[in-house]
C-alpha cells in the first residue's frame, strides 16, 4: 500500500518534472525541420526559473479570479496524473476518485478558469482570444463525447487501466476499426486542444490571430511561470493518455517492484518523442487554417469519431 | 497465428478496420475541398476495396474474388487517373477548391444521418438472411458509401467530383458484393470492371467537351434547360 | 442461333459504318443490318410462338414471350429509325462532314445492340451491364450537337441513369445473395430467380426490389428522377429520341417488370402497390407539365413519362387481364412514339424552332409534317381508333374489374389531363395563321443554322409511313400471332386470372 503511494508520488514529480523538457524538445524539433538551430531544449526551464524571479503585475480592476486561475491551471493536470497510467498498468492509490470522464472534466476545470481570467482584466485581447477557445471548444465537445463512449462502450469501461487492457488481450482487438479510427479522433482532438497547427499556431505573436496564447497576456511573474508549467502539464498529460491508454499500452511497470516503476520512466519519454515526432512532420506540412475553417477540422474529427462508434457497435 | 480461430478474428478485425477507413474515405468525398484531394481518396478507396476483396478470398479460397481485387487494382488504382488526367485534362482538376451547395459541416452531419440510415436498412437483412462476419461489416458500410456516393453527386457543383460521386457509388456495392456475392460469374465481373471504365471515359470526354464548349466545369451552375 | 447473329450483326455494322466509303456507305449499312436484324427478330418471335423459349447459350442467351416481345418492338423501331435517320442526319450535319456522320452511325449501331441484348440476355448481372451501356453509348449521340444545351443534357442524362445504374446493381447483388442463401442450384437467371422466390428471406427481396426500381426507375423516368428526360429528348435528334423514347424506356421497364414474379401474390404484394404509387405520380405530374411545356420535343418526352406510369400501373394492378392491358400498352406506346418523334424531327425541320408558340400554321408550312403531327399526337394522347386507346382501355377496364375504384379514377383523371394537354398544344401549332410565326433568337436554341426547308426528304417520309401503319391498324385489328405473343409475355408476369 504504502509503495502505491509512493508510486503515485514519482509519478506526479515525473509530469511536473519533464513537462517543460517536453515543450523544449517539441520547439526545438520544429525549428530544426525548418533548417533552423532553435532554442536549447532546456529553454522552458530557464523561462519558468526567470519568471519566478520576477515581480508580478496585477491589474487594479482585476478581482481574485485573476489571481487565483494560475493555480488551478497548475494544479488540474497534477490532480488528473493522480487518476491516469503514466507509470503503471495497474491502479495506484489515488485512481479510484475519477475515471476518464472525471479526468476529462478536472482539465476542462483548469481551462474554465483560464476563460474567466482572460475576461477578467478587461484586456481587448484577452475576451478575444477566450471567445475563440470557447468555440473551438465547444466544437471539440462532442467529439470528445463520442470518442469516450465508444471506448468505454467497445472496452466496457471507463477505467483508463481497464480500457488500455482490453485492446492487447488479445492483440487482435488492437486491430478493431473502432479503435483505429478513435486513435484517428483523439490525434486531432489533442491538435486542437492544445492550440496546435492547424488549428492555432502556438508560436504566433500576432495578438489578432492567436487563440490559445492570447488568454495568458496579462500575466507576470509568478503567475505567467505557473500557468506556461501547467500548460505543459497538460500537454504532457493528454499525450499520457492518448498513449498509455490508446495508441501504445506497452512499456508500463507491470508488478509493484521500483525497478520496474523506473524503468517506466526513460519508456515512456521515449513514446512521447515519437509522438512529438508525428506532431512536428503535422504542423510542419500543414498551414493554420482560417477561423471558420476550424468548423471543418473538427467536423472532420467528428465523423471520424462517429465512424468509429457505428463500427464498434454493429462489429461487437 | 497457427491457431485457426485467431487468424480468423485477426482477419475479421482487418477486414472491418479497411471497412472503417473506406467509410472515412466515402465521407471524406462528400466534404473534401480540393479535387485533387477527391481523386486520390478515391484511388486510396479502390485500393481499400482490393484488400477487402482479397482478405475475403483468403478467408473463402476463392479464386475468383482474387481476380476482382486484381482486376479493381488494374482498373481503378491505375487505369481511372490515368484516364481521367488524359482526358479531363490536369488544368480542370488543379483548380483546388469544389463548390458545394450544402457547406461542409451541414453535408458532414447529413453524412452521419445517411450512415445510421443505411445501417437501418441492412440490418434486417442481415438478421434474416443469418449472415456471417463479413458480411456484417461489408453490406452496411458498402450500403452507406452507396448513398454516399449520391448525396455527393448531388451536393458537389463540379463535373468531376460528380463523377467520382458516381464511381464511389460502384465501390460501394462491390464492397458489399465482394461479401454477399463471392462467386458472381466471371464474366460479369470482367464486363463491370470494364464498364466502370467505360463510365470514366465517356464522362471524362463529356467533361472535356464541356470545358472546351463553356470554358468551365461547374455542371451544377448549367441551367439553360429547364421549364420557362 | 437467331438470338447470337443478331448481336453479331450490329456490332460488325457499327465497325462498317466507321469505314470512310462516301456519304451512303454508313446509312446503307445501317439500314441493312436493321432491316436484317428485324427479320431476324420476327423468326426468333415466331419460333418462340411454336416452341416456347428459344435459347442460344444456355443461362446466358435465351428469350420467352416476354423478352421476345421486346426484341421485336426494338427491333422494328431500330429500323425505322434507321431509315428516319438517313435524311434527318444528312439534313442537320450538313454535306460536308463525312466523319461526323459516320460516327453517328457506329455510335447508333453500338445502342441499338444494346438495347437489343437486354432482353436477349437471361443472365441478370449482365442484363445490368447491357442497361449500363445503353446510357454510355447513348450519350454522344444525346451530345451529338455540341452546343451548351446539348452538352448539359448528356451532363444531367449519364449524372441521373449512371446514379440510377449503381442503386439497381446494389440491388441486383443483393438477389444474387438471395439466390445464394435460397440453396437453389441454378445459375442467375431471370427464370431461376422465379423459382427460388419463396426460398428467399423477404425482407432481401423487398430491400433488392426497392434498389432496382429506384435504379432502374431513373433509366425508365420515374417521376422524383425523370428530370433528364425532357432535357436529353429535347436535345437529341430525333431519331436517338426515337430509340430512347420507343425503346430504351420500355426495355429497361422490362427488367423491372421481370421482378413482378418474385412476389407471388400480386396486386396485395408490396411491389404491386409500389408500382401502382410510382406510375400514379408519374401519370399524374407528367399530365400537367405537359401542358406548361413550350417545347414539342419536350412535351413528347413528359408523354413517355405519363405512359410509363400508365404502364406501371397496369403491371401493378395484379390480374392477368391488367398485364395484358399493359404489354398491348408498351407495344401501342413504343410504336405511336416513334412516329411523334419522327413528325416532331419533321416539324424540326420545316420550321427550324422547337418553340411552341413560335409555331402556328403548321398545316401550310409543311402540310406532311403537318398531317402527321396531328395524327401522332391524336394516337399518343389516346383517341379512339388508334392502339395507345385499346391500351389505356384494357388497363382501366381491369382496374374497374379487380375493384381498384380510387386507383382507377385517379389514373383516368390523368389521362384526360394529358390528353387536353397533348392537343391543346398540338393545335396550337398545326392550326392558324403561319403570316403571325414569331421567330425570337431564344427559341432557336442555337439552331439558326438549320436549313429550313418545306419538302421532307423521302427516307424520312418513308419511316413516317412505315410507323403509321401498325399505329392504326393495331387499334382496328390485333393479329393473331401478335395477340398470342401478347398473352403469353403476360403470362409470364403471373398475374391473378
Amino acid at each position: 500500500m504504502l509503495s502505491r503511494i509512493i508510486f503515485n508520488v514519482i509519478q506526479v514529480i515525473v509530469v511536473l518534472a519533464f513537462a517543460p523538457l517536453i515543450k523544449g524538445i517539441l520547439n526545438r524539433l520544429k525549428e530544426n525541420v525548418q533548417s533552423k538551430r532553435g532554442p536549447s531544449i532546456l529553454q522552458p526551464y530557464r523561462d519558468i526559473w526567470k519568471l519566478f524571479h520576477k515581480d508580478e503585475v496585477v491589474s487594479e480592476d482585476s478581482s481574485w479570479i485573476f489571481r487565483f486561475t494560475p493555480f488551478v491551471v497548475f494544479i488540474t493536470p497534477i490532480f488528473v496524473t493522480l487518476l491516469i497510467p503514466v507509470l503503471t498498468d495497474y491502479p495506484l492509490f489515488f485512481a479510484f476518485m475519477g475515471d476518464m470522464l472525471a479526468a476529462g472534466f478536472i482539465l476542462a476545470l483548469g481551462g474554465f478558469f483560464a476563460t474567466l481570467a482572460a475576461i477578467d482584466t478587461g484586456n481587448p485581447y484577452g475576451p478575444m482570444g477566450a471567445s475563440r477557445t470557447r468555440m473551438v471548444g465547444f466544437l471539440a465537445e462532442p467529439v470528445f463525447m463520442i470518442v469516450f463512449f465508444t471506448v468505454s462502450f467497445v472496452a466496457g469501461s471507463t477505467i483508463p487501466y481497464i480500457v488500455q487492457k482490453h485492446w492487447v488481450t488479445p492483440l487482435a482487438n488492437f486491430f478493431d476499426p473502432s479503435h483505429i479510427l478513435t486513435i484517428l479522433a483523439f490525434l486531432m482532438l489533442i491538435i486542437a486542444e492544445t492550440g496546435r497547427i492547424p488549428v492555432d499556431n502556438p508560436s504566433g505573436h500576432f495578438e489578432l490571430a492567436m487563440i490559445d496564447e492570447s488568454k495568458g497576456l496579462e500575466y507576470s511573474g509568478r503567475g505567467a511561470a505557473l500557468m506556461k508549467w501547467g500548460g505543459a502539464m497538460k500537454f504532457m498529460v493528454l499525450c499520457c493518455v492518448f498513449l498509455n491508454v490508446l495508441v501504445a499500452p506497452w512499456g508500463l511497470a507491470q508488478g509493484p517492484e521500483y525497478w520496474q516503476v523506473l524503468l517506466a520512466i526513460p519508456l515512456i519519454l521515449i513514446k512521447i518523442f515519437i509522438l512529438l515526432l508525428v506532431l512536428v512532420v503535422i504542423e510542419s506540412s500543414l498551414a493554420k487554417l482560417r477561423l471558420f475553417r476550424i468548423t471543418e477540422f473538427l467536423g472532420a474529427a467528428f465523423a471520424t469519431s462517429v465512424v468509429a462508434m457505428i463500427t464498434g457497435l454493429f462489429f461487437m | 497465428m497457427s491457431d485457426p480461430n485467431l487468424l480468423l478474428s485477426f482477419l475479421t478485425k482487418l477486414n472491418a478496420l479497411t471497412g472503417g477507413v473506406f467509410l472515412l474515405v466515402a465521407f471524406g468525398l462528400v466534404a473534401i475541398r480540393q479535387m485533387l484531394t477527391c481523386l486520390r481518396l478515391y484511388v486510396f478507396q479502390s485500393l481499400l476495396l482490393a484488400i477487402s476483396a482479397l482478405i475475403l478470398g483468403y478467408f473463402y479460397g476463392s479464386i475468383h474474388l482474387f481476380i476482382v481485387a486484381g482486376l479493381t487494382i488494374i482498373a481503378k488504382v491505375l487505369l481511372i487517373p490515368w484516364l481521367l488526367r488524359h482526358t479531363v485534362g490536369y488544368e480542370s482538376y488543379a483548380k483546388r477548391e469544389i463548390s458545394q451547395a450544402i457547406n461542409i459541416p451541414a453535408s458532414l452531419l447529413i453524412a452521419l444521418a445517411i450512415t445510421v440510415f443505411a445501417y437501418y436498412i441492412a440490418v434486417p437483412m442481415l438478421a434474416a438472411a443469418g449472415a456471417g462476419r463479413f458480411a456484417w461489416v461489408n453490406l452496411p458500410i458498402g450500403l452507406a458509401c452507396l448513398i454516399l456516393g449520391a448525396f455527393a453527386v448531388t451536393v458537389r457543383r463540379e463535373a468531376v467530383p460528380q463523377l467520382l460521386g458516381i464511381l464511389a457509388m460502384e465501390n460501394g456495392a462491390f464492397l458489399a458484393g465482394v461479401a454477399i456475392a463471392p462467386n458472381l460469374p466471371l464474366f460479369a465481373e470482367l464486363a463491370a470492371a470494364f464498364d466502370v471504365l467505360i463510365i470514366a471515359l465517356v464522362m471524362g470526354l463529356l467533361t472535356m467537351k464541356i470545358h472546351r464548349t463553356l470554358g468551365k466545369t461547374a455542371v451544377g451552375e448549367l441551367i439553360a434547360l429547364k421549364e420557362d | 442461333m437467331e438470338l447470337l447473329i443478331i448481336l453479331i450483326i450490329c456490332a460488325v455494322a457499327a465497325a462498317l459504318s466507321l469505314i470512310p466509303l462516301g456519304k451512303r456507305f454508313a446509312p446503307v449499312v445501317t439500314l441493312l443490318a436493321s432491316l436484317v436484324v428485324f427479320a431476324l427478330a420476327i423468326l426468333a418471335a415466331l419460333a418462340n410462338l411454336r416452341g416456347g423459349e428459344v435459347v442460344a447459350v444456355r443461362d446466358w442467351i435465351s428469350c420467352d414471350s416476354l423478352s421476345a416481345l421486346i426484341l421485336l418492338l426494338a427491333a422494328f423501331v431500330g429500323l425505322a429509325a434507321a431509315i428516319f435517320s438517313w435524311g434527318y442526319i444528312n439534313a442537320i450535319v450538313g454535306a460536308g462532314d463525312d466523319r461526323k456522320i459516320r460516327r453517328y452511325y457506329s455510335r447508333f449501331n453500338l445502342f441499338l445492340l444494346s438495347l437489343l441484348a437486354i432482353p436477349l440476355f437471361s443472365n441478370v448481372a449482365i442484363v445490368w451491364i447491357a442497361v449500363e451501356l445503353t446510357t454510355l453509348f447513348a450519350v454522344f449521340l444525346v451530345s451529338f450537337e455540341s452546343t451548351p444545351q446539348a452538352l448539359e443534357a448528356a451532363w444531367k442524362f449519364i449524372v441521373l441513369t449512371g446514379m440510377g445504374a449503381a442503386l439497381a446493381l446494389f440491388g441486383i447483388l443483393l438477389l444474387y445473395w438471395g439466390l445464394s442463401l435460397a440453396h437453389h442450384p441454378g445459375a442467375f437467371t431471370w427464370a431461376h430467380l422465379v423459382a427460388a422466390a419463396p426460398q428467399m428471406p423477404s425482407t432481401l427481396r423487398n430491400t433488392a426490389f426497392l434498389f432496382i426500381l429506384i435504379g432502374f426507375g431513373a433509366k425508365v423516368g420515374l417521376v422524383p428522377l425523370h428530370t433528364w428526360i425532357p432535357e436529353a429528348y429535347s436535345q437529341a435528334p430525333s431519331p436517338i429520341c426515337t430509340l430512347l423514347s420507343g425503346i430504351e424506356t420500355s426495355a429497361v421497364l422490362y427488367c423491372i417488370l421481370r421482378l413482378l414474379p418474385l412476389f407471388p401474390s400480386g396486386a396485395a404484394s408490396r411491389a404491386g402497390l409500389w408500382f401502382i404509387v410510382f406510375g400514379l405520380i408519374s401519370t399524374g405530374v407528367a399530365a400537367f407539365l405537359m401542358l406548361k411545356t413550350k417545347d414539342f420535343k419536350r412535351l413528347f418526352a413528359f408523354s413517355t413519362v405519363e405512359h410509363m406510369g400508365i404502364i406501371m400501373v397496369g403491371a401493378g394492378l395484379g390480374t392477368f387481364a391488367a398485364h395484358f392491358g399493359a404489354m398491348l400498352q408498351i407495344v401501342a406506346h413504343s410504336l405511336t412514339k416513334s412516329l411523334c418523334f419522327f413528325a416532331a424531327g419533321s416539324t424540326l425541320m420545316a420550321t427550324g424552332t422547337r418553340n411552341i408558340p413560335a409555331i402556328r400554321g403548321l398545316i401550310r408550312i409543311s402540310p406532311l409534317a403537318g398531317i402527321f403531327l396531328m395524327v401522332g399526337g391524336l394516337a399518343i394522347a389516346g383517341a379512339p381508333p388508334f392502339a395507345v386507346f385499346l391500351g389505356e382501355f384494357a388497363i382501366l377496364k381491369s382496374g374497374v374489374a379487380s375493384g381498384q375504384y380510387l386507383v382507377i379514377g385517379l389514373l383516368a383523371l390523368f389521362i384526360g389531363v394529358a390528353f387536353f394537354s397533348i392537343m391543346y398544344q398540338i393545335n396550337q401549332m398545326v392550326f392558324g395563321s403561319p403570316d403571325v410565326i414569331l421567330i425570337d433568337e431564344q427559341s432557336l436554341f442555337g439552331r439558326s443554322t438549320l436549313p429550313r426547308r418545306n419538302i421532307l426528304p423521302w427516307t424520312c417520309i418513308a419511316a413516317l409511313v412505315v410507323t403509321v401503319i401498325p399505329v392504326i391498324v393495331l387499334g382496328v385489328y390485333l393479329p393473331d400471332q401478335l395477340y398470342l405473343l401478347l398473352h403469353n409475355a403476360a403470362a409470364v408476369l403471373g398475374g391473378s386470372r
